[in-house]
C-alpha cells in the first residue's frame, strides 16, 4: 500500500518541482559504416542512424502520454567521428557533420553528439582533421555537438591538442559572431571523458560500448532544493549530515523514476538499456536551478565562501543516492554548474559574487567543469588554451571528469550579456584576468606527463 | 462448501472483529478474506467466508445478530454477487488519480463520473477533508484501473475539465512511478 504522504510527495516531485527526463539518448555504433569513400561513408551513417533511432521520438511521446513526464530532449550519440572518419580530410569531415545534422533533422531530435576525437596521448591524422573541421562543422550545422578529450589521469595532458582546441573554440565563436558565438556552446573539451554520458555537448558512444543502447539523463535540481527546504522548515536542529541524507534520498527517488522510464523507452525501441545519469542539470527556469540549492542552505550566493564545501557535499550525496537506487548509474552523475544555463548562477556571475577563479575551484568538486562560461571576445586562443589546461589538470590529478565549454563572445566585453536561447540560456560575460595577452607557457606544447596516481597497476 | 459475504457496520469499539469471527467460526465457517476500515468513528468490514454445505445466509445472519447483539451492529450475510461472463477480462493499467483542493458538494461525484465515462474502474478510494491549505489535509486518492484501450490524452482532458470546473488540482499518474520512487525494493 502506498501511503498518502508518498503519493503527495511523488506528485510534487513530478508536477511542481520540475522532475524531467532531460534526455533520452540512443547510442549508435558506426564502426560497421567505415569506408574510405566519403560518399559511401556519408550514405551509410545516415542510413544507420535514421534506421536505428527512427522510433526514438514516437517512443518518447508514447512514454510522455503514459506517465505524464516530459522528455525534454531526444538525442543520438555516435561512435567518435575522429575514429570512424579517420581517412578523411577536414573538408570531408565538415560534410560528415552536415550529414549527421540532416539525420538529426529527419529524426526530429534535438542533438546528435559524437563529432568527437580522443586525443589525450596523441593525435592521428583523423583526429587532427576532425579538430580542424570543428569550427565550420558546428557553425554550419544545427544539432551536431562536438567533444574532444585532451587529457586523462592515465595519459596526462596533451598540450598540443589543447593548443589546437584554443584556436578551434575561438574560430567556432568567430564563425557564429551573429549569434554571440553559439557554435562554441556546442563544443566541449574534456579530461577523463565518460564513454556513456547522455548529456550534451559531451555525449558520444565510447569504444567499449554495445552496438546500440538507450541511456537516460535525469535532472531535477528543483526536487533537491524543495526537499532541503522542507527538511529545514520541519527540523530546527537539522545539520549538514542530515541535509546530505535528504539529498541522497531525493537523488535515489529521481534515479528510480528515470530508470523506470528509460527502460520502457528501451523496450519500445527493442534496444538494450544502458545507464541512467542523474545529474542536477539546470535549465534557465525558476525552480530548476542548481544555484537556488546553494541559497536554500543559507549561502548568500553561489560563489560566496562555503560554496565549494557545499558543492562537495551536494555532488557526493547525489552520487551516493544514485548508486543506491540503480546498478546502472553512469555518465557524469552529480551536480552541474553551468553559468548561462542556470538563472541563479548567471545572476551571481553578473553581480560579481561568482568569478571565474572561484568557479574553477568549485569544478574540483562538481561533476563536470567550466560549463557554458561566456568570456570576452578578445580573449586570445592561448589564454583559452590555458584555461582549458588548468581545468584539465584538476580532472587529471583528482581522477575525475572535468570539462571546459567556453564561449569567447565576439565583440563583447566582460559584464555584457549574451543570449543563446533554449536550454543554453543566457548570462553575463565573465572576466578573464589578463585574457587578451599572450601566454608563452601553453605554447611549449608537448604532453604534461601522467601523474604518479596513474601508476596503479 | 460455498461462499458468503458478511457486511458489518457500526460505531467503532474494541472487540467487533473478535465477536464476529467467533460467531462465524462457531457456525463451522472459515474466513477467507477480510477488509476492514475506520472512517471517522464508523467501523466498516467485509468478510468473505466459506460455509458448510446446506448453510443458509439468513440462518448465519440471525446467529451473528444474536451473538453480537450488544455491539449494536448492522449485519448482513449474502451470497456473493459477481458478473461472471465468458468474455476475457479487459487489460488495464494501474493509475492513481489525486484531487487536491477545498471540499465542496459534488466533487466525488464529478471526478468519479468522469472516470466512469472513460471506462476507468476505481479499485480503492480515500477522501480526506480537514480544511486549511495543506495538500495532505484536502485530498482525494482514487486507485484506478485504466483500460489499455483508453486514450490517455482524452482521459487527461476530461479530468482537466473537472479540475477547472471545481477549482481542484487533479493529477493522473501511473502507479509504477509511485512504487519506483517510494519503495526500496526495485
Amino acid at each position: 500500500m502506498l501511503s498518502n504522504k508518498e503519493i503527495v510527495s511523488t506528485l510534487a516531485m513530478v508536477q511542481e518541482e520540475n522532475l524531467d527526463l532531460r534526455t533520452v539518448t540512443v547510442g549508435i555504433s558506426l564502426y560497421d559504416c567505415v569506408s574510405d569513400d566519403i560518399g559511401r561513408f556519408k550514405a551509410k551513417i545516415y542510413e544507420k542512424i535514421v534506421r536505428v533511432a527512427e522510433q526514438l521520438v514516437p517512443a518518447c511521446q508514447r512514454i510522455e502520454r503514459k506517465y505524464g513526464i516530459k522528455v525534454a530532449n531526444k538525442r543520438v550519440s555516435i561512435s567518435p567521428i575522429g575514429v570512424v572518419g579517420a581517412p578523411f580530410s577536414a573538408a570531408d569531415l565538415v560534410e560528415v557533420a552536415l550529414t549527421l545534422d540532416a539525420a538529426g533533422e529527419r529524426l526530429g531530435i534535438d542533438f546528435i553528439g559524437g563529432f568527437t576525437a580522443l586525443v589525450e596521448k596523441g593525435m592521428t591524422h583523423g583526429d587532427r582533421a576532425l579538430i580542424e573541421a570543428i569550427p565550420e562543422a558546428l557553425a554550419r550545422s544545427r544539432c551536431v555537438c562536438s567533444s574532444v578529450n585532451v587529457a586523462s589521469t592515465r595519459a596526462g595532458i596533451n598540450m598540443d591538442a589543447i593548443n589546437l582546441m584554443g584556436q578551434a573554440v575561438k574560430k567556432a565563436a568567430a564563425l557564429t559572431a551573429d549569434h554571440d558565438g553559439l557554435a562554441a556552446a556546442k563544443l566541449v573539451v574534456f579530461a577523463n571523458i565518460p564513454q556513456d554520458v547522455p548529456f550534451m555537448a559531451g555525449a558520444y558512444l565510447g569504444v567499449g560500448e554495445p552496438e546500440s543502447v538507450v541511456s537516460v539523463g535525469v535532472s531535477g535540481p528543483g526536487v533537491v532544493k524543495n526537499a532541503i527546504l522542507r527538511a529545514i522548515q520541519s527540523d530546527g536542529t537539522i545539520d549538514l549530515g542530515r541535509i546530505s541524507e535528504i539529498i541522497k534520498q531525493a537523488a535515489a527517488r529521481l534515479t528510480r523514476a528515470g530508470e523506470l522510464v528509460g527502460r520502457e523507452v528501451a523496450a519500445i525501441l527493442g534496444l538494450p538499456f544502458g545507464i541512467v545519469d542523474l545529474s542536477l542539470a539546470p535549465t534557465p527556469n525558476e525552480n530548476d536551478s542548481v544555484g537556488e540549492i546553494f541559497e536554500a542552505v543559507g549561502l548568500p550566493a553561489i560563489g560566496a565562501p562555503g560554496s565549494t564545501a557545499f558543492l562537495a557535499l551536494l555532488n557526493d550525496a547525489v552520487k551516493k543516492g544514485g548508486a543506491f537506487a540503480s546498478s546502472n548509474v553512469g555518465g557524469l552523475s552529480g551536480a552541474f554548474i553551468p553559468v548561462c544555463e542556470d538563472l541563479t548562477i548567471a545572476s551571481a556571475a553578473a553581480q560579481g559574487d561568482l568569478v571565474l577563479e572561484k568557479l574553477e575551484a568549485m569544478t574540483a568538486v562538481c561533476s563536470v567543469g567550466l560549463d557554458m562560461v561566456a568570456i570576452p571576445g578578445d580573449t586570445t586562443p592561448e589564454m583559452i588554451s590555458a584555461i582549458i589546461a588548468d581545468e584539465m589538470a584538476i580532472g587529471v590529478i583528482n581522477k575525475k571528469t572535468t570539462a571546459a565549454r567556453l564561449i569567447p563572445v565576439p565583440g563583447k566585453k566582460a559584464g555584457e550579456t549574451v543570449h543563446f536561447g533554449g536550454l543554453l540560456g543566457e548570462g553575463p560575460i565573465m572576466a578573464v584576468r589578463r585574457g587578451a595577452e599572450t601566454n608563452r607557457f601553453v605554447k611549449y606544447g608537448g604532453r604534461i606527463p601522467a601523474p604518479i596516481q596513474s601508476l596503479v597497476n | 462448501m460455498h461462499k458468503f459475504v458478511v457486511s458489518i457496520f457500526g460505531a467503532d469499539r474494541p472487540g467487533i472483529l473478535a465477536a464476529v469471527a467467533k460467531a462465524v467460526s462457531q457456525k463451522g465457517c472459515n474466513i477467507e478474506n477480510v477488509s476492514q476500515t475506520l472512517l471517522q468513528d464508523v467501523f466498516g468490514g467485509l468478510l468473505v467466508i466459506s460455509a458448510p454445505d446446506g448453510a443458509k445466509p439468513q440462518d448465519l445472519e440471525d446467529a451473528l445478530r444474536a451473538d453480537c447483539a450488544e455491539l449494536n451492529l448492522f449485519l448482513h450475510v449474502a451470497a456473493p454477487v459477481s458478473h461472471e461472463t465468458d468474455a476475457p477480462k479487459e487489460k488495464t493499467s494501474p493509475y492513481i488519480v489525486t484531487a487536491m483542493g477545498p471540499d465542496r458538494q459534488g466533487i466525488v461525484a464529478d471526478v468519479s463520473a468522469c472516470l466512469a465515462a472513460h471506462g476507468v474502474n476505481i479499485t480503492n478510494m480515500q477522501a480526506i477533508f480537514k480544511g486549511g491549505k495543506k495538500p495532505l489535509d484536502n485530498l482525494m486518492i482514487f486507485e484506478v484501473d485504466v483500460p489499455v484501450a483508453t486514450q490517455m490524452e482524452t482521459l487527461r482532458r476530461g479530468l482537466q475539465e473537472v479540475s477547472t470546473k471545481l477549482h481542484l488540482e487533479i493529477n493522473l499518474q501511473h502507479r509504477k512511478i509511485f512504487e519506483a520512487v517510494s519503495s526500496i525494493d526495485n
